[in-house]
Order: structure tokens, then C-alpha cells, then sequence
């Protein structure tokens, strides 16, 4: 690094903002080299917290697609693709995501059906009670 | 920029490293149209956008939906197609995961209507039951007075085997158990009571003095028993729900030593019997 940066160690200014323009530019073009920790920490509980949330029963499909794309990240993160790794546990992530609230939507959806059941099943009920009367 | 000016003699280094980072920034340059996929997630947004109903219910999901479209709308170079069909991945999911959630929070939105309703349906019930039973209540008072009020007209007098009736001495001629058309009056009110009341029964008892042979005040007050049900079976009464029983002198009410009181113990009584039936109903002799 020293040897390569030498001659221009004399103008620290100007050298240290280009510096930073080609660091920028790298970083903005580049994806990071680490292991995608977060991300995959992050696609594992959902996918638990999905299947704790009843997915298999209500979003089986988007579940399995979390749990796959899930198995890719490992994958990639074991070839040491990083970048592919962190893409698949973004995946994984936002498809775990979706197996949640597909799940949400339809407990939430069995449950207006159960209570207009409830509901029509009272006034039946009071109906025929009345008629007996 | 002062520094390239004051630093002239270096700036050959500068513009070598400008170049470099002008490099590398066309590596990250435009290719010439959206990635492949963008656009269906942009139609799946529109629809989203466009769903009356669902886009109130989930407005920053959708917000967050329109940033992850239109970083997967910037055209890629073909060479970065995996990043491409991963930005385009995440969008269509955040649009999806959009409509769900808009879907859950329309459906808990019903949901407090649905309670309402169901709640209605609750009150409309329990008004329904409370009517009912204010009803009974009072259909209950009601007969209660009726009842009372027609026992009072029979004269019965509350005993311990129940409200009894007493038909006095003066409704039979002497040794006779004919009934004086006079009895009539008093019979046809309890008569017209059994047909009110159809599950009340009566247990009819003949009594004596004890002028005579027990045996005869036996048979008398059987006969005069008799006479009273013949009279209320007469009158469209089951025979069933009529006991008769001839007690003779057994109970007397009054002493017989004074012929006031010889008369007070020629009697019929009749002792209604509300349901459930505590007293026997056989005949009893």
C-alpha cells in the first residue's frame, strides 16, 4: 500500500478525497466480501417464526420457497460466494416474510368467516327460538 | 480543488486515480432497459396502488414495494443478471407481502363491524330471552291472581292437605244424598275451575254426624261423595281426576252434642289437588 500510494503521500489532501472517491465507488459497485451473517440470522427466525405463525398449514408454498432459497444461501455461503450467499438470504428473508403475512391474512380471514357464521347462527338460533314461542 | 492547483507537479498521480474511478464507475453504468420481471412487479404494484379497498390498509408496506420496484426497474448490464433477477425477486415479494398485509388489516377492520353484528345479534337475543321471561313472569302473576281469586270465590280455605272446599249440610236433604239444586251454584265454579286448571285433581270426602250406625254414615257419606263427583263428571269433568272417599263420623269438625254442630259435621269436603299430586288418588273406601 505504502509503495503503491508513495508519491502521493506529499499532497495528503488531495490524495485522501480521491482515495475516498475510488473506495466510494468500490463499495458502491462491489458487494462486501464478509459472509451475509445478519441477513441469514435474520431469513432463519422468520422462517421459524412463520412456521410457529402456522405456515405450513396456510402458506405452505411460500414456506418451502423461504426454506430453498434459505438452502441456497448455505450453499453459495459454503462455496464462499458471498455475494450470491447474501442475495439468497435476502430471499429467503423477504419470501419467509411473505409466508407470514399470507398466514396472517388468512387467520384473519378464517376468523371474519367464523364470526359471520357465529353471527347468523345466533340470529337463526333466536329466530327459531322466537317462533317457537 | 485548490490542492490540484497548489499541487500541480502531482496532479499526474490525481488523474491517474480519477481515471481509475471513472473505470470503475462505468463497470456500474447503465445498460439499455429494465431487467426482465420488473415489469410485472410494476403491474402487481399498479393493481396494489389502484385496489381502493387495500391500499389505505398498508401504505408504508407500499411505499417500501415502489423503492424495491424501481431499483429493480434500473436497467443492469447483462452481466449482472443475478442481481437483477435478485432485485426483481425481492420486489415482486415486497409487493405480495404488501397485499397481505393489506389483506389481514382490511380483515380486522371487518372484523370490528362483524363484532358489532355479532353483538347485535347477542342483544337481539338476550332482549328476545328477557322479553320471554318478563312474559312468563307475568303470565305466571297473572295466573297466580286468577287462581287465587277463584279459589276465593269457591270459598276454599287453605288446610294442611291443601285449599278445601266445604259443601255444608244445607246442600243435601236429610238422610239424602241428592244434591239441592242450591249446591249447584257452588259446583259449577269448581267445575268451571277444572276446566281452567286441567291438571288439578280433587279428592272428594263425604262426612257424617253420628246420628245412626257407622256403617250407615259410611254409606251416606260415600253416597253424598258420589253424588258430588256424578255431579262434576256431569259437567265434562274426567272421572279420573275425581277421588271419592265416604269418612263417615270419623272427622268431626264440631261436637256432636248440639245440633249446630251435628250440622257442621255433615259436610262434602273436596280438597283440590294442585300438580304434582302429594295425596293419594286411589278411592278410598
Amino acid at each position: 500500500m505504502h509503495r503503491i500510494f508513495k508519491p502521493l503521500l506529499i499532497a495528503p489532501m488531495a490524495t485522501s478525497v480521491i482515495i475516498a472517491a475510488i473506495f466510494a465507488t468500490l463499495v458502491g459497485c462491489a458487494s462486501a466480501p464478509e459472509p451475509p451473517t445478519a441477513s441469514l440470522a435474520k431469513a432463519a427466525s422468520t422462517i421459524d417464526d412463520a412456521e410457529r405463525a402456522g405456515a405450513r398449514q396456510y402458506a405452505g408454498a411460500d414456506l418451502d420457497e423461504a426454506k430453498a432459497r434459505f438452502a441456497q444461501a448455505e450453499g453459495a455461503l459454503e462455496s464462499e460466494k458471498m455475494t450470491e450467499a447474501g442475495q439468497f438470504a435476502e430471499q429467503a428473508g423477504v419470501a419467509a416474510d411473505l409466508a407470514m403475512a399470507r398466514t396472517e391474512a388468512a387467520k384473519a380471514s378464517e376468523i371474519n368467516r367464523q364470526l359471520h357464521q357465529d353471527a347468523d347462527a345466533l340470529d337463526t338460533e333466536m329466530k327459531r327460538k322466537g317462533d317457537q314461542r | 480543488m485548490n490542492n490540484f492547483t497548489e499541487h500541480q507537479r502531482f496532479f499526474g498521480g490525481s488523474f491517474a486515480a480519477l481515471i481509475a474511478s471513472l473505470l470503475l464507475l462505468s463497470a456500474c453504468a447503465t445498460g439499455p432497459a429494465s431487467p426482465e420481471g420488473s415489469l410485472e412487479a410494476r403491474e402487481k404494484l399498479t393493481a396494489l396502488q389502484n385496489d381502493s379497498e387495500l391500499a389505505g390498509h398498508a401504505r408504508s408496506e407500499i411505499r417500501e414495494a415502489e423503492q424495491a420496484v424501481q431499483l429493480a426497474e434500473k436497467p443492469l448490464p447483462a452481466s449482472d443478471g443475478t442481481l437483477a433477477s435478485h432485485r426483481v425477486y425481492m420486489a415482486d415479494h415486497k409487493v405480495e407481502i404488501a397485499r397481505a398485509k393489506a389483506t389481514t388489516r382490511l380483515a380486522e377492520a371487518q372484523r370490528a363491524t362483524l363484532d358489532e353484528q355479532r353483538g347485535d345479534a347477542r342483544l337481539r337475543a338476550r332482549t328476545r330471552e328477557a322479553d320471554k321471561a318478563h312474559a312468563d313472569a307475568a303470565r305466571a302473576r297473572s295466573s297466580e291472581a286468577e287462581m287465587k281469586k277463584r279459589l276465593d270465590d269457591l270459598e276454599a280455605k287453605p288446610t294442611e292437605r291443601g285449599m278445601v272446599v266445604t259443601l255444608g249440610d244445607v246442600l243435601f236433604d236429610t238422610g239424602s244424598s241428592d244434591l239441592r239444586d242450591s249446591a249447584g251454584k257452588n259446583l259449577d265454579k269448581l267445575a268451571s275451575f277444572l276446566g281452567q286448571y286441567p291438571d288439578h285433581r280433587l279428592l272428594i270426602e263425604g262426612h257424617t254426624d253420628n246420628v245412626g250406625s257407622s256403617d250407615y254414615n259410611q254409606r251416606l257419606s260415600l253416597m253424598r261423595a258420589e253424588s258430588v263427583k256424578q255431579y262434576l263428571t256431569g259437567k265434562g269433568i274426567r272421572s279420573q281426576r275425581l277421588s271419592v272417599s265416604g269418612m263417615g263420623m270419623q272427622n268431626p269438625i264440631a261436637a256432636n252434642s248440639t245440633a249446630a254442630g251435628r250440622q257442621q259435621n255433615r259436610r262434602v269436603e273436596i280438597v283440590i289437588e294442585p300438580p304434582p299430586y302429594v295425596s293419594s288418588t286411589t278411592t278410598r273406601m
